[in-house]
């Protein structure tokens, strides 16, 4: 990657330095009142800085690099107005736009789960207002061919990491597992505990899972060839744009997913084509990957993958569904929660860690052998994906803890609405294995769903 | 922003050698030898002079020139940062007169080539005798356009009086002044 | 006349870190009428501030108006657009004929004069079209802004934006007693007997 996703522009840097506050990875490197730069060997992409930086461009200032200049170098599209500020990530949106002009591409799209609670607020809709329907005729709207869905994804990662789960469980492999579809957490990994790498589910994120089904099986059903597919997905985080770049993520022959934008990308677009979000009435998901459970969608709050895959694995080990399908216990915003959850005769130790830094103590205590935990969700955004670098950028520090708590909200009030709340009822996931991947850990699924990770410390 | 004159009152002696200045620079003819019923003598700016202050008043020709957006006619528009009266459609209103906070418009009779310009309708009683009216027009600073050397009150103000403001200059002065109030607060021991 | 002095902000040099929070959240809780509701996404028009972060080679401070007792800004103003209002000097937008006037007044360079925004668009003359390429065009109303206290909520919002506590509304009246005491407690220190 020789273009950094995250960056600050030396121009506008005043070195207050509140990026570095944010980062939890130390990143930022600078004396105070002197302009700030990211070193990307730590950096891990998590955007918070992007969130936080309140440096603005101003339209008024004669002695720096117009604004129109910069924008077309962060890949804005021309006709968005917005500010621009110091800590930005580049944009994709251009490539987009000029790819759902092009007749003779298959455009697929896929959101995440916290992209639905938070993208009607660039469109002055209140914070955490919930609209997978005006989300998904937005899709239509601007073009693409199938609207897909991250949450189905998310279904398919259960499947395979509840598998894992029990498999390591009952089998003696390695333990705690913690969770992979972050890939924040996974670069950190990655760099600061190489060592501990085999301690991480070796499941794909939802998003590549999504990808790697959407140019195998999404070609196959819709009789494409993959090579004319263009795989987008929309994210409410800067970091998904590493992860789609990733070397190894091409099982399906092809790069699985080709471009990822941020939910605020997403907007701009919108807006670009003028398309009046507010306005659109609601429409569906396709179907065979775009249908979703309840547990799907929570994996974008701090907790909800745990909650997803508890779900899922008590139903898989004791064989009878899970008494009280909404875990409050797993939920909160605390950075580190615990709890032992009774499956059957396994007392299963849980952790859920939001906020990066949060996860050192547990990584030092897995490395001198101290840790006996089962399970550990990871996830690099203070309350999870919800308030991911991606996601909208508020104006006001004091709407930030109102904004997350009514994203979260939103996400479990749509879980609790939804017919289907458990990955493994979601029917059109019972199809794909099916019709396509076998079963959960099997050949097709190792190739397509599982991944490796790659050492980069020095 | 628009470029305009203004004067120190400080500096200013009350010469009014600027309104002759002013007279010159927008004469056709040559004042000083033509008969005084043909001198176009209308300077567009004016002395003030009282007891407590004497400075030249003129048109500081305002972003939102309320002169411009009460005239009925269009007359008076933006003229690459000249905010300027077309005499030739001005019908003499005086709404542009009642508009301007700063009386920098006066009601003047219109020359063209050193000879007033007449109505083509209006008549009026003068001397005891029907004729035609004088044609009267809106007069006011205009940044001398076309003139070479720019504004004659400035060119020719003895104490130096009066001085081009130009946006540059006015973004630099408050840029001073809040980089000195800056320094100033930042001096401050007592917090 | 009874007077009260007029309340005002200001900053402290020596915390400010330069961040700009103060001007982000003044352009935000002014913009209301352009659209303006939580996130950078419903911004459309240039963000314009009332107080202004300036940066010098060992201090960084915002500078906005100090509502002066003796206003200049608003006693040269020619058509009365800037007034006192409940301690605090105002100045009508609307009223406002953009002669500079009160920018060259003021000394503390609080004043800027910037185009109008109403629904997200300029807000363009009622009548007055300037010479362009093409003939007569449109053209845009500009104003005076400067800080008005946040008139609208009365709570200044810089003060309480500001992520150092930096920036502090002051009554004069208030501060003054608490420094007449402060000084008088070291006296008693100073005269121990």
């Amino acid at each position: 990657m020789s273009i950094n996703i995250v960056n600050i522009d030396k121009e506008l840097c005043t070195g207050c330095r509140r990026c570095a506050e944010v980062c939890p990875v130390n990143a930022i490197e600078g004396e105070e009142g002197k302009t700030q730069t990211i070193n990307s060997d730590r950096c891990v992409i998590c955007g918070q800085c992007v969130q936080i930086c309140s440096v603005y461009a101003s339209n008024f200032q004669d002695d720096i690099t117009p604004i129109d200049v910069k924008k077309d170098e962060r890949g804005m599209l021309e006709s968005i107005k917005e500010p621009i500020f110091a800590a930005y990530n580049i944009g994709q949106a251009k490539l987009v736009k000029e790819a759902l002009a092009n007749p003779n591409l298959y455009k697929l799209v896929q959101c995440a789960p916290a992209v639905r609670v938070a993208l009607a607020e660039e469109f002055g809709l209140p914070l955490g207002s919930l609209t997978p329907g005006k989300m998904a005729a937005a899709l239509r709207s601007l073009n693409f061919d199938r609207i897909y869905d991250t949450n189905f994804a998310a279904d398919l990662t259960i499947m395979e990491e509840g598998s894992e789960l029990i498999k390591r469980v009952t089998e003696g492999g390695t333990l705690p597992m913690f969770t992979s579809c972050c890939p924040a957490w996974v670069k950190f990994a990655e760099q600061e505990y190489p060592e501990l790498l085999n301690h991480l589910s070796s499941c794909k994120s939802p998003q590549q899972m999504g990808g790697a089904m959407i140019k195998t099986y999404g070609a196959k059903i819709d009789d494409i060839d993959p090579a004319k597919i263009f795989s987008v997905s929309v994210m409410p985080c800067t970091c998904k744009k590493f992860e789609c770049d990733r070397p190894e993520m091409t099982d399906s022959g092809y790069k699985d997913v080709d471009v990822v934008l941020t939910t605020r990308e997403l907007a701009q677009l919108i807006k670009d084509m003028g398309i009046d979000f507010k306005n659109l009435p609601d429409e569906e998901f396709d179907s065979a990957l775009g249908n979703y459970t309840g547990a799907g969608t929570i994996f974008g709050v701090t907790g909800g993958v745990m909650e997803a895959a508890l779900r899922t694995g008590y139903e898989l080990i004791t064989k009878e569904p899970i008494p009280n399908i909404d875990l409050e216990f797993i939920r909160g915003n605390e950075g580190v929660r615990t709890a032992v959850v009774k499956v059957g005769n396994l007392e299963l130790k849980v952790a859920m860690v939001s906020g990066l830094k949060n996860v050192v103590p547990l990584l030092e205590d897995v490395k001198k052998g101290k840790c006996d935990f089962h399970f550990i969700e990871v996830m690099t955004c203070p309350e999870g994906c919800v308030s991911g670098g991606g996601q909208p950028k508020l104006l006001l520090e004091e709407c930030r803890p109102i904004a997350y708590k009514a994203r979260k909200a939103a996400t479990y009030e749509h879980d609790s609405k939804l017919e289907l709340r458990k990955s493994h009822e979601n029917p059109d996931i019972v199809k794909l294995y099916d019709e396509f991947l076998g079963e959960p850990l099997g050949h097709k699924s190792h190739h397509l769903l599982h991944t490796k990770y790659v050492s980069r410390k020095e | 922003m628009n470029t305009f004159v203004v004067a120190d009152p400080n500096k200013c002696i009350g010469c009014r050698t600027c309104e002759i200045a002013c007279v010159v620079a927008h004469s056709d003819k040559n004042i000083f030898t033509s008969e005084s019923s043909e001198i176009e003598f209308y300077p567009r700016l004016s002395v003030v002079k009282t007891a407590q202050v004497s400075a030249p008043i003129q048109c500081r020709q305002c972003e939102d020139a309320p002169c411009a957006n009460v005239c009925p006619n269009g007359s008076i528009t933006n003229k690459n940062g000249v905010v300027y009266i077309d005499r030739s459609t001005c019908i003499g209103c005086k709404t542009c007169l009642m508009a301007c906070p700063l009386g920098a418009i006066e009601l003047v009779p219109e020359f063209n080539e050193g000879e007033k310009v007449v109505q083509q309708g209006l008549k009026v009683v003068d001397e005891g005798e029907l004729c035609f009216k004088d044609r009267m027009v809106g007069n006011k600073c205009d940044l001398c356009i076309g003139r070479e050397n720019g504004p004659a009150c400035v060119e020719i103000c003895p104490t130096k009086a009066l001085n081009i403001v130009q946006s540059d200059d006015l973004d630099v002065s408050v840029r001073e002044k809040r980089k000195k109030r800056a320094s100033e607060l930042s001096n401050m021991k007592v917090k | 006349m009874k007077t009260i002095s007029n309340s005002f902000v200001i900053a402290d040099s020596s915390k400010c870190i330069g961040c700009k929070v103060c001007e982000v959240v003044c352009f935000t809780v002014h913009n209301e009428n352009n659209n303006v509701i939580a996130t950078v996404g419903t911004v459309t028009t240039p963000i314009i501030p009332r107080l202004n972060v300036i940066k010098g080679e060992n201090f960084v401070v915002p500078i906005q108006c100090r509502h002066c007792d003796d206003a200049p800004c608003a006693n040269v103003c020619p058509v009365r657009a800037i007034k006192q209002v409940n301690n605090t000097i105002v100045i009508n937008e609307n009223d406002c004929i953009g002669c500079k006037t009160c920018l060259m007044a003021c000394p503390v360079g609080a004043i800027d004069l910037l185009p109008q925004y109403d629904n997200g668009e300029e807000v363009i003359q009622l009548n007055l079209k300037q010479e362009g390429e093409n003939g007569l065009e449109e053209t845009g109303r500009n104003i005076a802004y400067k800080c008005d206290l946040c008139k609208e909520s009365g709570k200044p919002a810089c003060v309480n934006a500001c992520p150092q506590k930096a920036l502090t509304l002051v009554n004069i009246s208030t501060e003054k007693k608490s420094r007449n005491k402060a000084a008088a407690l070291s006296l008693l220190q100073t005269f121990k007997k």
